[in-house]
């Protein structure tokens, strides 16, 4: 039976390879029907709409051919942005759409014709076994697949024959279906060159939002310690110089003074305090990441509960953008969602960090409205990372955040 | 009061072992890392203890760690842990063992004498001292409907009073009223955040500083 577990994989990747190629088909048959449509121009404005659906079907071919393969298929498309005709440019131009349009073609047919060998194969190949037990039983003999009537003894194995090809056949269904996921892989992968170009663009865009970020952020920091904690100590300073000049007029004044400036001088500390949590919080190096992070959860106000694979120690800033963004996302529950429960998830691989914030409230968290979530967004972009907000209606609302970290 | 000390800078251990020499607190041993500490409680088995957070080897948060671990060996042996920074998970760790006896006080604190010794004689009569930065990191970031919101703000000045580890006496003189109104508070409180208010003295701020951890 372990021996045919193979081949009952390879049927089921075939079965469903068939629902896709259907799919493809229909979807050739809207793209013609769209190209139709634009010679007069009044199909245009559908051309990116189209191929974003091709786009999404071809996606759960990736996945499927990619988890057969156990090597995830990577994709990389141009976003179609701006006006109606940039759009149809980006999207008609982009190389990965032609594979696309490539594969559709011949997995239309092939997916169909081998998701029917798959079911029909098997079924076949008994019936044939079992053509010389019951052929004397129909009148005029069976009509086999290969187009003789067995109706005599001599005919007979013949269709037994035909059986165990169809058997054999059968057996190899993991080929055809590697087969497949491999054409799969070959046409939607993109082609060579292009990612490592888009991969460029997008560094260049994110190493120049980096530098940005952190720009601002030196002179949010500078700021803050000039008008603060700085002045501060200029007053100190101050207020005891007055103190020594005062203290043989009036001793009792210059204590009051020296009195003042302790106060001044326990402002201006937890100005700094303030300052350096907002640069690293303590915390982080006292405890790691995971340490931190625990007690963010520990303190949200909405139970919470933490799963947390051994991370290690990464890049400071890492770790330091990883905790401003679990807490900005707790505050953001805690605030808005009026949650049962929350949940925090951290994992990571050699070079990427991955964090999974979850809640159980109301949901509809908006991208485009909440500060919280746009300054995650800035956050995780400073580092070329990606965030991902998924919040319907009625929750769960989830967040997804990658980072980078080369360790 | 014989209390040990450990500070790793000099200049803090020595005004540290002044400032509590002046105000009549004996320092038998003033130490800068955890190894002599641990030794110096085993050897000298002062009152009170008095330790920083960061310390060698590795400056992150050995003072802690030691002051946990010194509580494991001697239960009750009260502790006041000082700090550059409050991170309230800290306070929650020293509190874990709902004895008593604890202290948790930014550094700058110190500064004023008075408030300092009598924040680390509570400590070591047993009752508690936490910072009110610690109180008030408590008091934000709770959920919109959480009962703290049915408190008045008389009530939560009282109540941060009372999580600090302050007796009715210094809270009534704190907000300059009197006793019998700061007892009337501290029934209302309890009664809105449906604590048990048969509990008496440091058993009543753990109650109430259990609450606000959770």
């Amino acid at each position: 039976m372990t021996r045919l577990a193979p081949v009952w994989t390879a049927a089921r990747y075939l079965l469903v390879g068939a629902g896709t190629a259907l799919l493809s088909l229909l979807a050739l048959t809207g793209i013609f029907l769209v190209a139709g449509l634009s010679l007069i121009s009044i199909g245009l404005p559908a051309v990116p709409e189209a191929l974003r659906l091709v786009r999404r079907l071809v996606d759960v071919e990736r996945g499927r051919a990619g988890a057969f393969l156990g090597t995830p298929i990577p994709a990389a498309y141009r976003l179609p942005d701006g006006p109606v005709l940039t759009q149809v440019r980006t999207v008609l131009t982009d190389p990965a759409t032609r594979r696309d349009l490539v594969w559709l073609l011949v997995h239309g047919p092939v997916g169909l014709l081998l998701g029917t060998l798959a079911v029909a194969l098997p079924i076949s190949a008994v019936n044939h076994l079992f053509i010389p037990v019951y052929w004397w039983l129909v009148p005029g003999g069976v009509q086999t697949s290969l187009g003789f009537v067995v109706d005599s003894w001599s005919t007979a194995p013949l269709a037994v024959a035909i059986g165990v090809f169809y058997g054999l056949l059968w057996l190899q269904l993991p080929r055809f279906a590697r087969w497949q996921a491999r054409f799969a892989q070959r046409m939607l992968s993109p082609a060579e060159g292009v990612s490592l170009v888009d991969r460029v663009a997008e560094l260049t865009a994110s190493r120049a939002g980096a530098l940005e970020a952190h720009g601002a952020e030196l002179r949010r920091i500078e700021r803050d310690l000039h008008d603060g904690a700085q002045a501060r100590i200029a007053a100190v300073v101050m207020q005891l110089g007055i103190a020594d000049q005062m203290r043989a007029r009036d001793p009792e004044a210059a204590f009051d003074l020296v009195r003042k400036a302790q106060d001044t001088a326990i402002d201006a500390l937890a100005e700094l305090r303030d300052v350096v949590r907002s640069i690293y919080p303590p915390v982080l190096s006292d405890r790691g990441l995971d340490g931190a992070v625990s007690a963010l959860a520990a303190r949200c106000p909405v139970p919470c509960t933490l799963e947390v694979a051994p991370i290690g120690r990464r890049p400071a800033a890492i770790e330091a953008a990883a905790y401003f963004i679990v807490a900005e996302a707790l505050t953001n529950i805690t605030k808005h969602s009026a949650a049962e429960h929350a949940s925090v998830r951290l994992e990571a691989t050699d070079d990427k960090l991955f964090i999974t914030v979850r809640d159980d409230g109301r949901g509809g968290a908006d991208g485009n409205l909440g500060t919280g979530i746009v300054g995650i967004q800035r956050r995780a972009d400073a580092f070329d990372g990606h965030a991902e907000l998924s919040s319907p209606l009625g929750g769960p609302t989830v967040l997804r955040v990658e980072l980078p970290c080369g360790s | 009061m014989r209390v040990v000390i450990v500070e790793d800078d000099v200049l803090l251990r020595e005004g540290l072992t002044l400032l509590l020499g002046n105000a009549g607190i004996e320092v038998v041993a003033a130490v800068d890392n955890t190894t002599e500490f641990l030794a110096a409680i085993a050897g000298m088995r002062p009152d009170a203890v008095v330790t920083d957070v960061r310390l060698p080897p590795t400056f992150t948060d050995e003072g802690l760690r030691a002051a946990v671990e010194a509580r494991r060996v001697h239960p009750g042996l009260p502790v006041l842990v000082l700090s550059a920074y409050v991170e309230n998970s800290y306070a929650a760790e020293l509190l874990a063992d709902g004895v008593g006896g604890v202290g948790y006080l930014l550094k700058e604190r110190v500064g004023k004498v008075e408030r300092f010794v009598d924040a680390l004689t509570r400590v070591a009569e047993g009752g508690t001292a936490m910072d009110p930065e610690v109180i008030s990191q408590l008091l934000v970031r709770r959920k919109p409907d959480d009962p703290l919101a049915t408190l008045t703000a008389r009530e939560r000045e009282v109540l941060a009073l009372m999580a600090e580890g302050h007796n009715n006496a210094t809270i009534a003189d704190t907000l300059v009223v009197s006793e019998g109104a700061v007892l009337k508070h501290i029934r209302n409180i309890f009664t809105k955040l449906s604590l048990p208010n048969d509990e008496g003295g440091h058993r009543r701020v753990l109650a109430v500083l259990a609450y606000l951890n959770a």
